[in-house]
């Protein structure tokens, strides 16, 4: 394994972005950060600014308001660079498919690496889905580039 | 002056806002708030019209989803408007259950502020210690309902699932853990100057712009008004459960602090109550599908204030008008006075002195008027600025 | 009831015919429908004289043809008063309340971008909700405009 692919499955750094949703998968991420779960000893740090970030967390589904946004800081993030889309709403914008200001999935925006189901995924799923991730990226798998 | 208008500052011909809007617009001079501007949307998804288009039982769930921190307020109030557009009414044991979700709710959604608001100041190991109790509160939701966001308890005519006898004791001893936490955390709220110097005397509201901005729950009692809608125009089973609403006169963000943790406390003792209190019998009264024409306002006490719900039906099974209107809308004029005037150091702990929801609140822009320059900043950089070291 | 009734005869003495309506459907809750050029005289008297000090929210309605604003006012926090006028819908334009009640400003704009209501004397009546872009002249809650109808306007732009 090169020096960097080590040093990026080692600590990833995640930029966390929320499209538009209940703010329910995002206290879950952030209950991942807390005691009882833990995030950091995997080495994985929710970082602020999108160009220090290996991976994209994204929660809620995309409302129009912030689609731009959102593929602004896509842009910004330096490669190679993976996105996570976390709960339903991230993955198909259930339940709010037949809302007017509502996009959809993020995945009609974005190539989404990996998805976390849940209504809110236990902040359990979330690490697990983060780890699935690191190890797509060990095997040479992931997407890693820009749709 | 001006509650969320604008105000005409002479500017190049390239307004630096207006390429990627923030939530709100600060114009400042230095170091100092001028004007505020809010401009919400981000989290606009078009709910209402999806109401309009879905059964009532459906739009149970869609209710749920409005917000993920205070989703039990949207479906208690949401079904007691249906429950009395069907002129049922909801049975008594239905009724208490719904007082103890309702309250585990709100020390859930308090507890998650003092966290966020610690993590504001920079005081980050209260931050942890807070939410890894607030983990007791949702230990207890996922035994009572399978889910620790989103427990779904409330159905049209009552509650989908009961606390059992043998569900009370755990309850309990989960309450008594918190209890004890709690009342540390309330004294290191009151006597820790990390927080005293970052919370007191900043984000004054006075009580008359309290009420003429029309400001609600938390931020209004802390400004000595005591309006509470469990106590004003008691709902499920509040008019049997005894509880205190409490209020504090110092109008500033700490005030607000002490009137969330002494809340906390408040509902512990009204679960323990309801816990002992609680009647036997049927949890649920069947409904039918199709809702008589009429109209309903429908009120709750969320834990960020009142929640009014205006329904209307038509006689068939979807509604023909839903209206929603979350505590957040209503705390901005208000937040926008309380801003002010103020430092730009202090604005991530006045934005989080009412309480709202954060995808909302993330992004500011700024625009000095005497330097004629304008940029943006996350809540994490205005924080990192101006952390005391 | 006695409280509410009172309030109820109250108003009717003040507003005279242009009181067209009021039901009391239970404890704590007025329904009061008014014809819209009493509205002003009618919030300032809520106000001042009735201390009906806090507003919830206003509500806009599509009555299909007309558009109904509601307005939820509260009685210490407890006797909810929803007054309503309804205006056309080729013209619908209602006197700003925000100088009786500063509150109200972020509640009409809301109005205004969903049902098109346009609050005369209103400070600044710029998007509040709608997105950036959002085409003008759409009201979105209104009941002309479908889903499908609006998506396709949406995923023109």
């Amino acid at each position: 394994m090169s020096l960097f692919k080590w040093a990026r499955t080692k600590s990833p750094w995640i930029i966390h972005f929320n499209t538009g949703g209940c703010n329910g998968c995002d206290i879950e991420l952030v209950a991942a950060l807390t005691p009882r779960f833990d995030l950091e000893r995997f080495g994985i740090l929710l970082e602020g600014s999108p160009r220090h970030s290996d991976m994209l967390a994204v929660t809620g589904p995309v409302t129009l308001q912030v689609k731009d946004r959102l593929v602004r800081i896509y842009e910004q993030m330096p490669e190679p660079k993976h996105v996570i889309a976390i709960g339903t709403c991230a993955i198909s914008g259930a339940p709010f498919q037949e809302c007017y200001n509502v996009h959809g999935g993020i995945d009609t925006v974005l190539l989404v690496d990996a998805y976390v189901p849940g209504c809110p995924p236990k902040p359990e799923a979330i690490i697990d889905g983060i780890a699935k991730l690191i190890q797509k990226i060990k095997e040479g798998e992931g997407h890693g580039k820009r749709k | 002056m001006s509650y969320g208008s604008t105000i005409k500052v002479p500017l190049g011909p390239q307004h630096p806002a207006l390429k990627e809007p923030g939530n709100f617009l600060f114009e400042v001079d230095g170091e100092t708030v001028v004007d505020v501007k809010p401009r919400i949307g981000y989290n606009h998804r078009g709910v209402e019209k999806a109401f309009e288009l879905r059964t009532y039982i459906q739009n149970i769930y869609l209710a749920e989803r409005i917000c993920g921190i205070c989703s039990d307020a949207h479906t208690t109030c949401y079904t007691q408007a249906i429950e009395e557009l069907l002129g049922v009414e909801a049975p008594p044991r239905a009724r208490y259950i719904r007082v103890i979700i309702a309250e585990l709710e709100r020390i859930q959604s308090h507890a998650l502020w003092v966290g966020i608001a610690a993590h504001e100041i920079g005081f980050d190991t209260l931050f942890m210690y807070v939410w890894r109790d607030r983990e007791t509160v949702l230990d207890l939701f996922e035994m009572i309902s399978g889910n620790r966001i989103h427990y779904a308890m409330n159905t049209i005519g009552g509650v989908r699932r009961d606390i059992h006898a043998a569900m009370v004791p755990k309850i309990k001893k989960g309450l008594d853990f918190l209890e004890k936490r709690l009342k540390y955390y309330l004294d290191v709220v009151q006597t820790e100057q990390t927080i005293l110097k970052r919370a007191a005397g900043v984000g004054v509201l006075k009580p008359k712009d309290a009420v003429d901005l029309c400001a609600l729950g938390p931020t209004l009692r802390a400004s000595g008004i005591n309006n509470d809608v469990r106590a004003d125009d008691p709902y499920a089973a509040y008019d049997e459960v005894p509880f205190n609403v409490i209020t504090h006169d110092g109008c500033d963000v700490s005030s607000r602090m002490l009137v969330r943790c002494e809340e906390m406390l408040e509902s512990i003792k009204a679960i323990g109550y309801a816990l002992d209190h609680m009647p036997e019998g049927v949890i649920r009264v069947r409904v039918p599908m199709k809702v008589p024409k009429g109209e309903v306002v429908s009120r709750v006490e969320a834990p960020r204030g009142e929640l009014i719900h205006y329904a209307k039906s038509n006689g068939t099974t979807k509604p023909e008008r839903y209206k929603v209107r979350s505590p957040t809308l209503g705390n901005i004029p208000a937040l926008c006075k309380m801003l002010l005037g103020g430092y730009v150091a202090d604005i991530p702990i006045v934005l989080a002195g009412i309480d709202p929801c954060f995808s909302c609140m993330d992004r500011m822009a700024f625009v000095d008027v005497k330097k004629n320059k304008g940029w943006n900043w996350t809540m994490q950089q205005l924080r990192r600025k101006y952390a005391k070291k | 009831m006695e409280k509410e009734n009172e309030i109820v005869k109250k108003l009717k003495n003040f507003l005279k015919e242009n009181l067209v309506r009021t039901t009391v459907p239970k404890e704590r809750r007025i329904f009061v429908y008014i014809k819209k050029d009493a509205l002003k005289d009618a919030v300032k008297y809520l106000v001042k004289d009735l201390e009906f000090k806090h507003l919830s929210t206003i509500t806009g309605v599509d009555l299909g043809g007309k558009i109904e604003v509601i307005y939820h006012m509260a009685y210490k926090g407890s006797i909810v008063l929803s007054i309503r006028l309804t205006v056309s819908e080729k013209n619908p334009s209602v006197p700003t309340i925000t100088d009786l009640i500063p509150g109200a400003v972020l509640y009409e704009r809301e109005v205004h971008d969903l049902f098109g209501v346009n609050f005369e004397g209103h400070p600044d009546l710029s998007p509040l909700v709608l997105p950036e872009g959002w085409p003008q002249g759409v009201y979105p809650l209104r009941k002309e405009h479908k889903l499908e109808h609006l998506r396709e306007m949406t995923s023109k732009k």
